[in-house]
């Protein structure tokens, strides 16, 4: 059986996928870039759906769906995510998040 | 002389997404499927690293774009041709246009110049790596019970079950979307009396 027939090809390309946001969601300075490494993340997470949903007969179209609506709930997260970014930046006229100490000072 | 090396750039790049295609086609005798998803998981993770490791933001957001589009193709070979399209208009269409506009609106001259990462690198590397590894032994380690060959969704079976047993959700959803217009129309709203 190939690689493209495998459930578990799928899921472990959606777990690198994940760990490559995480940690650029971990090491990066720049919030905008936070917030790319937060889109990598969810898009993992849907590739895991749409894999199950495609092998697993129980689940066969609810996949599609769940994704569907994971990838609407991401442009709403998106969306406020960067609004708050741009005002964060309009206060403080920098982009980078270890700039960000009001709160411990 | 800078063209050359953005060739021979693009030509290095090419190679390494399609070595992976060619190794499985050829030496492990695999299906031209086998090689197409090869090919295409290739250039979604090499993309999502140059994502989190690139020095210059703007080139960070078009790699994102490289690699949303990958995944629409894995989507694609998946058989769920509706997400692949959706994947297509809603994250490459409007969600990395939103993140090049916030970019461009947020980021100085100075900021490229100045330190890429934050000082716990490294802690955050391991910390992936450990992710990465956990979630690919528990995945080949589980039993996931009666598992097919990947099925196509048709679009009339996938928009029945929508708005069927999900239109719930599918409401919830659409005043998610109203919440979060309102929200960031609200949030990057310039004030009028600063104070």
């Amino acid at each position: 059986m190939g690689i493209a027939e495998q459930l578990n090809t799928y899921l472990t390309l959606s777990g690198a996928l994940f760990a490559i946001g995480t940690f650029g969601f971990l090491a990066r300075r720049n919030a905008i870039s936070m917030l790319m490494s937060i889109e990598l993340m969810l898009n993992a997470v849907n590739l895991a759906i749409v894999a199950f949903g495609a092998f697993i007969p129980n689940l066969k179209g609810d996949g599609a769906v769940i994704a569907l609506l994971v990838i609407a709930v991401a442009a709403a997260e998106a969306t406020v995510g960067l609004a708050i970014v741009i005002a964060i930046f309009r206060n403080r006229k920098t982009p980078l998040v270890d700039e960000y100490d009001a709160m411990r000072r | 002389m800078r063209a050359w090396l953005y060739l021979i750039a693009a030509a290095v790049a090419g190679a390494i997404v399609t070595t992976p295609a060619l190794f499985v086609l050829i030496l492990l005798g695999g299906t031209f499927n086998d090689a197409l998803v090869a090919g295409l998981a290739t250039l979604m993770l090499a993309s999502a690293i140059a994502v989190v490791t690139m020095r210059d933001i703007i080139r960070c957001g078009l790699a994102m774009i490289v690699c949303f589009l990958a995944l629409a193709g894995l989507y694609v070979s998946l058989g769920a041709v509706m997400v692949a399209a959706t994947q297509v208009i809603v994250y490459i269409g409007a969600i990395s246009v939103l993140i090049l506009f916030a970019i461009m609106l947020t980021q100085d001259k100075v900021g490229s110049n100045r330190l890429v990462f934050q000082t716990q690198a490294a802690p955050a590397a391991i910390a992936a790596i450990i992710v990465a590894v956990l979630v690919s032994i528990a995945a080949a380690g589980t039993n996931w019970g009666a598992v097919s060959a990947a099925v196509r969704v048709a679009t009339k079976d996938l928009a029945n079950l929508l708005f069927g047993s999900y239109v719930l959700a599918f409401e919830a959803v659409s005043v998610l979307l109203l919440a979060a217009v309102i929200g960031g129309v609200f949030l990057a709203k310039r004030e009028k009396d600063a104070g």
